[in-house]
């Protein structure tokens, strides 16, 4: 046991090298995702039939992008992405070329998840809100927002998590991170040791960020 | 206050067109409470929406203070909004906020400043008696505290007008009876006028000046509470007293009466002071048989329900109806089974 340590350590630079790039690339596509799929989802949901900006071409339209964004496997998204990622990265190799596919995969599936979230608000308190003489913004952020907070809290923690598995296959374009090195020298080179040392880091960061999220969205959570 | 001209809503479903609200003409005076009773689907709730247009009405006019709101452009509804409060069967109150923030919402809407807000807060939940509440969340709250803080909202633009949606009808008899109480106070306190809608005819009874009856989009009768209970027209009227009021007389009463006329006499207030039995049985020399009696409280006022066995001859039975009858009584002519008595018109 002592002995397998001593050479596992021998590691612990790449490890730490791969947790960091894991982080790097999950952190900042989470932050793009977040920015950009929090908006659509909103408008998802308000322009829906019936809410408080029906509009259903607009409806329609989003919808449809959401659900595309969605059905596109990871993997091929990657590679399917790779001119804009050279334009916007610079590169289509590397840690941070890495983020433009997992930002684009998530940036979907945050908008959905924000769209379902809006949806379980009680159509009886917006219409208290419009009763009130509440304008559509005041009721974006004073009724939807604040009362479908904790919803989309443990959405975005699922997001997160999601994308911690997706950064595993970018090590297929030069990322990186820790997914890459239980694919190389776990898989690839029978290094088992390695494999297990990278698993059980990946679930020890996947409880961790459930734990925060779920900590946190119980914090705004007065139901 | 509010005066509703030629009210028409229609809706559109796949198969047909569905009039919910049918041609409805109402006066609301200033400072009264108005009750709408009616069964589901009458559309009473329709009808109050449409009062603060969260409903938009096919044709018509709706006059609040002499303004035609149905016109308004949107902006200036909200506005308009701001002055007209509701509260709901479902309370909708924001569950992410305390009970203070609740109350403080529609001021942040209507951009009050904040120390101001403060300050008709802590007055406002010391109004409706929830001040060792103030920092709880709703879940945490029953049903009738519930409601208090949304009356509290609902007041918190000092409006003119209260829509009550509903408002007791998830509750308790006894949390019922105090949120009753509650608009009452409101409505003395602040020289509010408050229109509410309800399917309960105890409602009605305990807090309403004047009521409106609808069935089917139409409304079939309206007047003061008082006197649509003394003298209801309709069918569906009376069926909603008899919900509060046991009309259900016991069997055994009509069993073995003597073969006379069997009229129900119903009186109202002052009428309870004459001596009126005694001035039938000595004008029109009828035996009046008193076969059952009693006396129900409406607003303080006296509602009594008379049954009598009138014998004697039949002209003479129907000259005591009328004198009973020109004294301000209802009289009803009943079958021998103690049903009301359709055939027989007096």
């Amino acid at each position: 046991m002592t002995e397998l340590l001593t050479r596992l350590s021998r590691y612990n630079q790449l490890m730490l090298a791969g947790i960091n790039e894991t982080l790097y690339m999950v952190g900042f596509s989470l932050l793009i995702a977040v920015i950009i799929g929090l908006p659509l989802g909103f408008l998802t949901a308000i322009t829906r039939k019936g809410h408080i900006m029906e509009n259903t071409p607009v409806h329609k339209v989003l919808d449809l992008v959401i659900n595309i964004g969605r059905s596109v496997p990871f993997i091929i998204l990657m590679v399917a992405v790779i001119p804009l990622t050279r334009v916007i990265v610079g590169t289509s190799i590397g840690t941070t070329a890495a983020i433009v596919p997992l930002a684009l995969a998530a940036i979907p599936f945050v908008g959905r998840i924000v769209d379902n979230a809006l949806q379980e608000v009680s159509p009886g308190v917006i219409e208290a809100a419009q009763a009130m003489g509440a304008t559509p913004l005041q009721i974006v952020f004073k009724v939807l927002f604040s009362e479908s907070l904790p919803a989309i809290i443990l959405g975005i923690t699922l997001t997160a998590i999601n994308l911690i598995g997706y950064s595993a296959m970018a090590g297929a374009i030069g990322g990186g991170g820790l997914g890459d090195i239980a694919i190389r020298y776990g898989y690839q080179r029978f290094k088992v040791g390695i494999m297990i040392e990278t698993v059980i880091i990946l679930v020890i960061l996947v409880q961790l960020v459930q734990w925060l999220g779920n900590l946190l969205a119980k914090r705004f959570d007065h139901r | 206050m509010i005066e509703i001209k030629n009210l028409v809503k229609k809706y559109k479903t796949r198969q047909e067109e569905i009039t919910a609200l049918n041609n409805i003409n109402l006066k609301i005076n200033e400072g009264e409470i108005f009750g709408i009773i009616g069964p589901s689907g009458a559309g009473k709730s329709t009808l109050i929406r449409t009062v603060n247009l969260l409903e938009k009405p096919s044709s018509g006019e709706i006059l609040i203070n002499g303004e035609n709101i149905t016109s308004l452009a949107p902006d200036l509804l909200r506005k308009r909004r701001q002055k007209i409060g509701m509260i709901f069967q479902h309370f909708n109150l924001l569950n992410s906020r305390t009970v203070r923030g609740n109350v403080s919402f529609p001021l942040e809407i209507a951009g009050v400043a904040k120390a101001e807000r403060e300050k008709r807060v802590d007055r406002l939940i010391e109004l409706v008696g929830l001040a060792d509440r103030a920092d709880h969340y709703p879940a945490q709250l029953s049903g009738g505290q519930k409601q208090r803080v949304g009356i509290a909202r609902a007041l918190a633009n000092e409006p003119e007008l209260l829509l009550s949606d509903e408002a007791t009808s998830s509750l308790d008899p006894e949390s019922t009876g105090s949120i009753l109480e509650l608009l009452a106070r409101i409505r003395d306190e602040m020289k509010l006028t408050i229109l509410l809608i309800t399917h309960e005819m105890e409602v009605i009874k305990q807090v309403c000046d004047r009521v409106a009856v609808m069935e089917k989009g139409r409304i079939i009768e309206e007047g003061k509470v008082i006197d649509l209970f003394a003298n209801p027209r309709q069918s569906l009227t009376r069926r909603f007293i008899k919900s509060i009021i046991d009309f259900n007389f016991p069997e055994e009463l009509f069993k073995d009466h003597n073969g006379g006329e069997l009229i129900r006499v119903s009186f109202l207030g002052k009428s309870t002071h004459q001596p009126l039995i005694s001035s039938l049985v000595k004008t029109f020399e009828l035996d009046a048989n008193i076969l059952y009696g009693k006396i129900d409280d409406i607003q303080g006022i006296p509602f009594g329900t008379l049954i009598l066995e009138l014998e004697g001859e039949y002209n003479q039975v129907l000259k005591g109806i009328n004198y009973l009858k020109g004294k301000g009584l209802t009289v009803e002519v009943l079958s021998d089974d103690g049903a009301l008595d359709q055939a027989v018109q007096v």
